[in-house]
């Protein structure tokens, strides 16, 4: 349930919550730091954005969002992507420099984690900019939105990163328990679509609960967001827990939200907000998509919703992610909400527990800087890590380095892989639970687990001790020196 | 020429949308009724030529009906 604890905000931080109320102003205030292009030249919609958006992702520190205005066939269509496809961007959102490191990034999400007062704000439907437009007759997604295939052996045109709000069917009325959450969707006939979950997520579970008690299920599925929203959608928050209300209060600044045509509640400054309803037991062909795991997911059936309406602001922005072999938008988007759970739980029973670094293809490989107590204490807080709600099914790979090591520094943590490992302080656990996409599992749903203990030996352990350790300077001063070499680069005083 | 579905090969296709540039058409996306396949027509082949897409993507002659279900119906659509 929500609680009462706030976040405190740099001045800066606060300058930027107050004024970004909405994905335009988020890419006006990137535009300002150099962090927004507009594409010049006419493009195709394939492979043209496909090929852009990589491009604009392979510079992971300071990619670019992108926009693209002038896509041929589809005159006066705008699509956005990349928008959190750099650590750049996700810093100038949470108030900080765009050169600041990761690891300060994640203490700084680590600072702000689990603050969930409700910020929000009630807006009138007919005063909401999202209710500018309004189509509810021959409604046709292909006009409405510049669709395109992501990935070339996608099986259609895909929204991959719009937050789909629903309500639970069986107590509609209760806002805690209206979910908030990223789905990927395959536009099917012109007014149709598919929404993949599985039984163990929020939606999924929403599904099978409507289809039960032949009950309707009602989405909203929002694209063009708060930049709050779909970065904190994708974090897991308990089921009666509202995101609208922890988005807001992570940020820090208040969301204006209104109430659709179908009850639930939206984003009263998003782009665009499709409403639909589940067809009840019907289900359509979908896939393959190019998953996060950089493998397509197969072809399955999956649910089926029929759109009720469309609201949409003047000239609305399709915001789209890039997603398939790594390193791409989702991997930025979701990898510090990722890291940041398996470190608060950890740290309530070890608080030895320096950093979690979980950013790789959704936490499959994470790496856990830590104090061993005593020898060997590194192999159970590994343990611990695995029994996390994340880690159940995502911590694949976990490598454990000294607290003095920062696992956001990967020639650190090669470092420590080089001179600490043993081979006999690999541990795997066979035939663990498994996320079903992880193209290396043993069958669908279940693989292997691994542990490589890189942490330093003590006593009674007496193999490999290194009394004589450098101590390599470190710390906030060598930082602020990197900053103003950065700067001398690139002509500064 | 008929368009037929680059993916299973079906003739069962209807087109979604037509892009226009200055009056004409520069494209159209067309959806398959039998395998659900999107495609536009100025996509590069390795979408929507069957002889330049991967077999593993390519559905002719597979059991629609066969799919797995991510999400059981609880009964049969009425
Ligand atoms: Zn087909």
């Amino acid at each position: 349930m929500a609680t009462e604890k706030t976040v405190s905000l740099s001045a800066e931080a606060r300058a930027v919550a107050a004024r970004v109320g909405s994905l335009r102003d988020f890419l006006d205030y990137l535009g300002e730091h150099e962090q927004c292009v507009t594409w010049p030249d006419a493009i195709l919609p394939e492979p043209d954005i496909r090929n852009i958006s990589v491009a604009a992702g392979n510079n992971v520190s300071t990619g670019p969002a992108v926009i693209f205005d002038k896509i041929r066939g589809y005159p006066g269509k705008r699509v956005a992507v990349n928008v959190h496809g750099s650590f750049g961007n996700l810093a100038l959102l949470l108030g900080m420099s765009k050169t600041t490191p990761v690891r300060e990034l994640f203490f700084e999400i680590i600072r702000r984690w689990g603050s969930d007062k409700p910020l929000l704000e009630r807006v009138a439907p007919e005063k909401a900019p999202v209710n500018e437009n309004r189509v509810d007759k021959n409604i046709n997604l292909y006009d409405l939105l510049p669709l395109y295939r992501i990935n070339a052996n996608d099986g259609g045109f895909y929204i991959g990163k719009a937050c789909v709000v629903s309500r639970d069917p069986l107590e509609p009325d209760n806002f805690g328990k209206q979910n908030v959450g990223i789905y990927r969707i395959q536009v099917m006939g012109p007014d149709t679509f598919t929404l993949l979950s599985i039984p163990a997520h929020d939606m999924g579970r929403q599904m099978l609960m409507a289809e039960q008690h032949g009950k309707p299920l009602k989405v909203s599925v929002m694209i063009g967001n708060h930049p709050a929203m779909p970065m904190f959608a994708a974090t897991p928050v308990g089921y009666d827990e509202s995101e609208f209300a922890y988005a807001s209060q992570m940020m820090g600044a208040p969301l204006r939200l209104t109430t659709a045509v179908n009850g639930t509640d939206i984003l009263a400054d998003t782009e665009m907000v499709i409403e639909g309803e589940l067809q009840l037991n019907q289900r359509e062909v979908e896939g393959p998509f190019g998953e996060f795991p950089g493998s397509y997911s197969g072809v399955r059936k999956v649910p089926l919703f029929r759109v009720t309406s469309v609201s949409h602001r003047n000239n609305p922005i399709f915001e789209n992610i890039y997603i398939g072999k790594g390193w791409t938008e989702h991997d930025t988007l979701i990898g510090l909400n990722t890291s940041a759970p398996i470190y608060a739980q950890l740290k309530k029973d070890f608080p030895e527990v320096a950093a979690v670094n979980a950013l790789y293809q959704h936490g499959l490989t994470g790496i856990i800087s830590v104090k061993n107590r005593f020898s060997g204490f590194a192999k159970s807080v590994a343990m611990r890590a695995l029994g996390t709600p994340h880690g159940t099914m995502y911590l694949k790979n976990l490598i454990l380095v000294d607290e003095n090591v920062d696992p956001f520094d990967l020639n650190q943590v090669m470092w420590a892989l080089s001179t600490r490992t043993r081979a006999n302080d690999i541990i795997v656990i066979p035939n663990m639970p498994m996320v079903p996409i992880d193209p290396a599992a043993e069958v669908p749903g279940k693989g292997h687990r691994l542990i490589i203990d890189a942490t330093s030996f003590m006593a009674p352990d007496n193999l490999g001790a290194d009394p004589h350790l450098v101590d390599r300077p470190m710390g906030p001063e060598i930082d602020a020196l990197m900053q103003r070499l950065n700067e001398l680069q690139k002509g500064g005083a | 020429m008929k368009t037929i579905c680059p993916r299973c090969e079906s003739p069962g296709v209807t087109q979604m949308h037509a892009g226009m540039e200055n009056g004409q058409i520069l494209w159209r996306v067309w959806h398959c009724k039998d395998c659900a396949y999107t495609w536009r027509d100025s996509e590069p082949a390795e979408s929507i030529d069957p002889k330049v897409r991967p077999a593993w993507a390519q559905m002719k002659g597979v059991d629609i009906d066969s799919l797995r279900q991510v999400i059981p119906p609880a009964r049969k659509p009425t």
